[in-house]
């Protein structure tokens, strides 16, 4: 077998590569730093319901989007302060004043985040307040009441499952590949993960933008993926490292990458066309997931082609010293 | 050419029976699809038991199920996750409060006699029970109309009867609040002139309702089993002429207090049965009942997680996300076509027959189908047309460097195999994570995503496999231009 040479030199602009990865990620960084700093969120993300606990209720009103009856947010939380409550056993009935009210599609959804509220408190709610904003779809409405303690055992279970599912996966490299392809594997998978939370701790900052349970499924998914390209990268440096083996690690590298460039392209591309897909066309509620996938998949191609090939020959060389 | 055709009839059988199997079963869609609420229960631990287990969760289900067959509502599900949880599925625009309310209880009834020597401090806190709850009943908001002013009058005379007993309430709360305050106060007071309960909700065997003689108001009939007859006889006896009061407790609450008559000083009251008047409603009369007859819980449940959708967000939702997902897909199609061309169309197939089969497989499984289950499908799609992809450009690669067609063809297969493997194992070791230690929706994102990895590792190897190779039978269609454009091919073929 001839030595190809590769059209594209991945090793050419490695420099480059790490430049970018190490900015995405000092800004990444920024952001959750900014987030823990800002006393309204004191958390690396902006925690949702289900990380938090509590009650959304969610309406809507019977009218054409735009031609609703004008409603403003102050409005109806003066109007949620001054309800009473069905009172629930021994405990006494929330206040209400400070209820976080959004209005969606020109004031034909509305959207409240109040304390966690038992399911009569809820309907309580939602019929006097019909009072002001109505008439309501009946149809539309949807009251989610999520427990504090719900909310931490979910952030533990996801933050175990995360942790388990790179451990595992880490295992299996180092069993099919070796130490390195894993480490670096891993490697890779901390900084697609890291640079997915960045941009929604950006979007926190400055949209309000929380992540909820689908985020934490979002970012696994994001991990498993970014390892899957990384290692179709790898399973192809090893294939031809007897062939190759008369040359530099880093040039081996370039043929691989080489070889491979096309299929991490497409596969990124059929992958993220559902995605957009989703975005675009997709109901409301898998928007921001959609969003956290396309991202994650997007920095995941990136990594598996600028950064997990580029980082082997420094690490290759020092254990081969 | 014999062993293609034969793995070509088992594949067209398969389609057929996974065709057939979606047919017949359907899918079953989750609530966030269909509309409807879900209450998700902690059963919590209390007196000896530290730690709820498997067991007691069992038991605590099996009362909760029969209440929930006592309600009569229509397809409901309740299933335990976990150690300690349960949750219950209410399809369609079932109101969850009432369910709430008769499933969160711990309906422990205690029938318990009056100490004696109590009867002067019994005889007042029954008439400022009375009359709070004569307040109370009086200035409840009814549904559809705004709440009737609070009443100052009957509040001061509430405050006269307080005073001896030496009961007070914070004066700035709302009236309501002062109410429950009050009754409260009192319910502690009556409970500690009661005695030790001598009979049980565990001694019933049946439990009844009936509209009162006088009035709309209900009542409650109870049913003992023969020593539960006994107990109540003695019971009854012991109190009967004294104008001591026999106290019927429900969770906690003195919920009705009767005095036993001098007739009955002989033998007490016989027959096993008994009558609770509390004053109730039908409905409430309904739901007592419901929870008599179910038996009380072995352990408290707290709701912990309520979630309704409305039936049109999730037909909205529903359609959008399967617009949304069928766009990108038809997208994904035609760029396979455009790229690939021949194998391309190939792929557009399996790819079909691939959805083909795991939406046969949800079906056959009963794999409840959620958003983020959609998702998880989308999902596992991209990473079948992943697999198609890596074969292709492997096949590509063979052709570039001179190989024959089905060479090429063998050669990319199992070139790409590995890398394929690899993938799709590190995906469904994320699954096996995620399905394992995850709650709720992630669970169900697992559980779509880890059947469509373990079936595109299928599909990917044999379906692609033998249908290229089947058509490559055809003279006609075994061209290298078929699969590549003529300017990449070597110059010598």
């Amino acid at each position: 077998m001839s030595i190809p040479t590769p059209r594209f030199r991945i090793s050419r602009y490695r420099r480059t590569a790490w430049v970018g990865s190490a900015i995405a990620c000092a800004l990444s960084l920024l952001g959750m730093f900014l987030c823990w700093r800002n006393p309204t969120i004191a958390a690396p993300l902006v925690p949702g319901l289900d990380f938090t606990g509590g009650t959304q209720i969610q309406l809507e009103r019977a009218c054409a989007p735009g031609a609703c009856p004008a409603l403003t947010v102050s409005e109806i939380q003066a109007q949620l302060g001054g309800l009473t409550l069905p009172q629930e056993g021994q405990e006494r009935s929330p206040n209400l004043s400070s209820t976080g009210v959004q209005l969606l599609d020109g004031g034909k959804t509305l959207v409240l985040r109040l304390p966690a509220l038992s399911t009569e408190q809820g309907r309580a709610v939602v019929d006097q307040i019909s009072a002001r904003v109505g008439p309501l779809l009946p149809e539309g409405t949807a009251i989610n009441t999520i427990g504090p303690t719900l909310g931490s055992r979910l952030l533990r279970a996801s933050l175990i499952s995360l942790l388990v599912s790179f451990a595992a996966i880490a295992a299996y490299i180092t069993f099919r590949y070796n130490g390195v392809f894993a480490f670096l594997a891993l490697v890779c998978l901390a900084h697609d993960v890291l640079i997915t939370c960045g941009v929604f701790a950006w979007l926190g900052l400055l949209r309000g933008v929380e992540v909820d349970s689908l985020f934490a499924v979002s970012l696994i998914t994001v991990a498993g993926y970014s390892v899957t390209d990384t290692v179709v990268v790898y399973d192809r440096i090893r294939e031809q490292s007897k062939a190759l083996a008369q040359l530099p690690i880093s040039e081996q590298v370039d043929v691989a990458v080489d070889a491979t460039l096309t299929r991490s392209l497409y596969t990124s591309l059929t992958t993220l066309l559902p995605l957009f897909g989703l975005i675009f066309f997709g109901g409301s509620s898998l928007f921001w997931f959609a969003v956290a996938l396309a991202i994650g998949i997007a920095v995941g191609s990136w990594s598996s082609i600028g950064l997990a090939p580029t980082l082997l020959p420094l690490f290759s060389a020092r254990s081969a010293r | 050419m014999g062993r293609q055709q034969g793995w070509f009839a088992f594949i067209l059988a398969l389609a057929i029976s996974a065709a057939v199997v979606l047919y017949t079963n359907g899918l079953r869609l989750g609530l966030d699809l269909r509309g409807g609420s879900q209450l998700t229960l902690q059963v919590l631990p209390a007196g000896a038991i530290q730690q709820v287990d498997r067991e007691q969760l069992e038991a605590v289900k099996d009362v909760l199920d029969r209440r929930i067959n006592g309600l009569g509502v229509a397809e409901s599900t309740l299933q335990t996750v976990g150690n300690d949880q349960l949750v219950l599925q209410l399809p369609g625009e079932q109101d969850p409060s009432r369910a709430a309310k008769v499933l969160g209880t711990t309906a422990l009834l205690e029938f318990r006699a009056q100490k004696p020597g109590t009867e002067n401090q019994m005889q007042g806190l029954l008439t400022l029970k009375r009359q709070a709850e004569a307040i109370l009943e009086s200035t409840r908001p009814t549904p559809g109309s705004p709440a009737p002013p609070a009443s100052p009058l009957k509040a001061a005379d509430l405050a006269k009867a307080m005073a001896p007993l030496g009961i007070k309430v914070s004066p700035n709360a709302s009236e309501a609040d002062q109410l429950d305050q009050l009754l409260n106060e009192v319910n502690r007071r009556i409970l500690s002139l009661y005695g030790p309960p001598l009979l049980t909700g565990r001694d019933l065997t049946s439990a009844g309702r009936q509209q009162q003689s006088s009035g709309d108001s209900w009542e409650v009939t109870l049913g003992f089993d023969r020593a539960g007859g006994e107990k109540f006889a003695g019971l009854t006896q012991s109190i009967a002429g004294t104008g001591r009061v026999l106290g019927i407790v429900l969770d906690g609450r003195s919920i009705s207090e009767a005095t036993v008559g001098p007739q009955f000083k002989a033998a007490g009251i016989t027959g096993g049965s008994a009558s609770i008047s509390g004053n109730f409603t039908a409905e409430a009369a309904r739901d007592l009942e419901v929870q008599l007859r179910g038996g009380s819980l072995p352990l408290p449940v707290k709701i912990v997680e309520v979630k309704t959708v409305g039936p049109s967000l999730g037909a909205e939702n529903i359609r959008t996300s399967l617009l949304a997902g069928s766009a990108g897909l038809g997208l994904v199609g035609l760029f396979m076509v455009l790229v690939y061309r021949l194998p391309g169309l190939v792929s557009v197939l399996t790819l079909s027959l691939y959805a083909l089969f795991n939406l046969a497989i949800y079906s056959a499984l009963q794999v409840t189908l959620t958003l983020p289950g959609i998702a998880g499908f989308i999902l596992s799609v991209g990473m079948a047309v992943d697999a198609n992809v890596l074969i292709f450009e492997r096949v590509k690669e063979e052709l570039r460097s001179g190989n024959s067609l089905i060479r090429s063809i063998d050669t990319g297969f199992s070139l790409a195999f590995s890398s394929i493997l690899d993938g799709h194992v590190t995906g469904l070791i994320s699954c096996l994570a995620l399905f394992f230690l995850g709650t709720g929706l992630v669970k169900g994102f697992a559980v779509t995503l880890f059947i469509g990895l373990a079936l595109s590792l299928f599909t990917a190897l044999t379906c692609t496999r033998t249908l290229l190779r089947l058509l490559m039978s055809y003279p006609g269609l075994r061209r290298p231009t078929n699969f590549l454009p003529a300017r990449q091919l070597p110059s010598a073929l």
